[in-house]
């Protein structure tokens, strides 16, 4: 009784919370708020909607071994405490998605992105992996393309490994593309991430060397160096000899990532990828629970609006109506696709009983859900005009300070420029205007919150540059990681043609792919860098699109995994947030290809810009550039159609199947692996 | 107490599964070997070239 009066209380406090946050207008919300709505709906969530998933749908059975129990090889497959499984899920699924995304969505106000983010997740992102997890767990751990392979068929499992490939060259662009806009101009910031990388090879060499397996210890003394390369970074930055080497522009840092990112991909991994790996992750997680205290203990107010008058369309972060921009430009934190190679990788190898599936696929979701709804406090309890005078790139307000502020108080968000100058003279930089990409202004709102948790306006540089630090950080470890995965895919398929490319041991055939990977990634962030809008406005969305489209492909083979366990009645659970990712991402990636706005639409803008060429109203410095421009953005509209195609390819497959089995035209056969019965005893886990 | 014990034990659990240092144990007890400089380079680089073959997330 007292269980279910408790139940009762948090499903009435987050309603109430939600019909808070949803009706206040006119005044500023405390974001406990926030805290509060997402709180108890995950709860909620968990509790009935994630349970009655595990027992009526899935029929969990925890007498049933594992993959981690029958195939233990202490290796990939062990046992685990579900706590360690929980926690090991999340820091995988956790990147700078649910940071940025928020961020950027924050244009539209506080609101809409809340939302999204709250019941993406509950509904939609949780499920995803919650179905994924336990579909690999009941087939000895299988990946998502081979799960679409056997479940749906060829067509689809190569769909899936296309569109992996695809995804990772726009998403290695477009967190490069983070970096380098965090990075411009700002010898602190530049120098503070160039010190984290003799850090990472002097913990590779202590680690190998000089105290073999000692990996706790070293990222503890990692840890140390990294925080006193911040502060050296501001001895730098104020230094005249040695600023000038650590203040670079755009073009010049893409290369440096660019460069970067081709040397750590073929480098020993134990050099410089692990040792780096092994210190991100545990900052992630220190500094996620740091955020979460800091916001419990400051409850800041929320000075963005629940809503902005860019929901119409013409905000200056990113062009787009808040429906569909707003749930593409949030998928990490709602629905992220790529969660599904993380759900059927190392994660359904350790689970102990199936069970625990429950916490670690919905709940650690439901806990990376909760980091967006931080991001998204972080980002709104900057004052408005703050928020968009650093997100808004030159090319839409205006390239001089003073023509900045004077365009985003007209929007009615009044800034001006000594308040910028203040600001960035706090946190030791020369300017925060146009720092596009979402990352100083998502460091800005941290900084605060930890500035005020302790420490005050004093301490606000040094929190504004580790945060900066902590993004970049697992930034550059997804560069230099996916960088070798692109590369391994890549020799893979040309081994098929020439037997020595496919060796990953050949250094001819290593140095090549890697430079075709890097290089297909480093042309669109170069694109990016360049294109006066900020490069966000049209790589974001590109990586959005992307993303929630694995996201459908993912829900596919749930779906079809649920009806081939004669479990169609519930096919709704699996086809509800894959209906809606479907008329969200075919309607952006529709109005992408084919607005005829110049800023929305990839081709309008080519055609604009052609128009103004074959009119001789551009300069002669400028032609080349212009047509730089008009192909990018025809590029962008063909790969955006490519990736529709693709989806389109095997949601067809897929219903095509569906309607077989449920006519009766073809036999529902489960591939899982057969019953045998657990002997793990409690204390093994 | 022991509550808290019991908590302080997993967070120390997942910080050394996270840094492969279970992974190595297990490693060590499945094998019958004594821990060794050598032994451990074989084992970590066997370890970080099945983790790497996945993508990071986003």
């Amino acid at each position: 009784m007292i269980k279910k009066i408790l139940w009762a209380g948090i499903a009435i406090l987050g309603a109430y919370a939600l019909g808070g946050i949803a009706l206040n207008r006119g005044e500023s919300i405390n974001s406990i708020w926030l805290v509060t709505a997402s709180v108890c709906t995950y709860l909620i969530g968990f509790r009935f909607y994630a349970k009655f998933i595990a027992a009526k749908v899935m029929a969990l059975n925890d007498q049933r071994a594992t993959p981690a129990e029958r195939l233990r090889d202490g290796h990939d497959f062990e046992p685990t405490n579900k706590w360690i499984v929980f926690g090991h899920h999340f820091a995988a699924i956790a990147g700078p998605g649910p940071l940025v995304g928020p961020t950027l969505a924050a244009q539209f106000g506080f609101l809409p992105g809340t939302i999204w983010i709250i019941l993406g997740a509950v509904i939609g992102g949780c499920v995803q992996d919650f179905v994924i997890l336990f579909g690999s767990m009941r087939r000895d751990g299988k990946s998502l393309g081979q799960m679409a392979r056997e479940e749906i068929g060829k067509i689809g499992g190569f769909t899936a490994l296309l569109t992996v490939l695809l995804i990772m060259i726009i998403l290695l662009a477009v967190v490069a593309l983070v970096v380098v806009n965090a990075l411009k101009g700002s010898p602190w910031g530049t120098f503070t991430i160039a010190a984290t990388m003799p850090i990472a090879v002097f913990m590779g060499l202590y680690l190998r060397y000089w105290r073999p397996g000692k990996v706790l210890e070293v990222s503890v003394i990692g840890f140390f160096l990294v925080m006193f390369s911040i502060v050296a970074g501001e001895w730098v930055a104020q230094s005249a000899s040695w600023a000038p080497w650590f203040t670079l522009g755009g073009i010049a840092l893409a290369w440096c990532v660019i460069i970067y990112g081709f040397f750590a991909s073929a480098l020993p991994v134990w050099l410089l990828l692990a040792p780096r790996d092994y210190l991100s992750t545990f900052v992630k997680l220190g500094v996620v629970l740091m955020l979460g205290v800091g916001i419990l203990f400051v409850r800041p107010e929320m000075e963005m609006p629940a809503l902005t008058r860019f929901v119409d369309g013409t905000g200056p972060i990113f062009a787009g109506k808040v429906f569909p921009f707003c749930f593409i430009t949030i998928a990490c934190g709602a629905i992220s696709g790529f969660h599904s190679l993380i759900s059927s990788g190392t994660t359904p190898k350790m689970i102990a009983k199936e069970w625990h599936a429950w916490p670690v696929g919905y709940g650690s979701m439901a806990l990376e859900s909760f980091v967006a709804i931080m991001a998204m406090i972080a980002a709104c309890v900057l004052t408005p005009g703050v928020y968009f005078a650093v997100n808004s790139p030159a090319g839409i307000v205006g390239a001089t300070p003073e023509a900045a502020v004077a365009t985003i108080s007209s929007w009615g968000f009044p800034v001006d420029a000594a308040t910028m100058a203040g600001l960035a003279a706090d946190v030791g930089e020369e300017s925060l205007f146009y720092r596009t990409g979402g990352a100083p202004s998502l460091a800005l709102g941290m900084a605060h919150i930890f500035a005020h948790s302790g420490g005050g306006r004093a301490l606000l540089g040094f929190w504004y540059h580790f945060a900066i630090m902590f993004e970049a950080l697992f930034i550059l470890t997804i560069i230099d990681a996916g960088t070798r995965v692109g590369r391994f895919m890549l020799q893979d398929l040309l081994g098929h043609f020439h037997k020595k490319l496919g060796q990953t041991g050949w250094m001819p055939g290593v140095i090549g792919a890697s430079a075709a990977v890097v290089l297909a990634w480093g042309y669109f962030l170069i694109q990016g860098v360049r294109d006066p809008l900020g490069g966000i406005n049209s790589l974001w969305p590109l990586f959005g699109i992307a993303n929630q489209l694995l996201a459908a492909i993912a829900l596919c083979v749930a779906t079809t995994i649920l009806i081939k366990m004669h479990r169609a009645r519930y096919m709704w659970i699996t086809c509800t947030p894959l209906a809606w990712l479907v008329v969200v991402c075919f309607t952006a990636g529709w109005q992408k290809i084919f607005s005829p706005i110049p800023r929305l639409g990839f081709l309008a803008q080519a055609d604009q810009l052609q128009a103004a060429l074959d009119a001789g109203k551009v300069a002669a410095s400028q032609i080349a550039a212009t047509q730089a421009q008009i192909f990018n953005n025809r590029l962008d509209a063909a790969v955006c159609a490519i990736f529709l195609i693709l989806v389109t390819t095997i949601l067809i497959d897929s219903i095509r199947l569906w309607y077989r089995i449920l006519t009766g035209a073809e036999e529902a056969k489960v591939v899982e692996s057969p019953f045998v019965l657990s002997q793990l005893r409690p204390e093994e886990i | 107490m022991s509550t808290l014990r019991r908590i302080g034990q997993t967070i120390i659990g997942l910080l050394r599964e996270l840094g492969d240092e279970n992974a190595y144990r297990r490693h060590l007890q499945a094998h019958g070997r004594p821990h060794s400089p050598e032994e451990w380079r074989k084992f970590h680089e066997h370890r970080l070239a099945r983790k790497y073959k996945n993508a990071k997330c986003c």
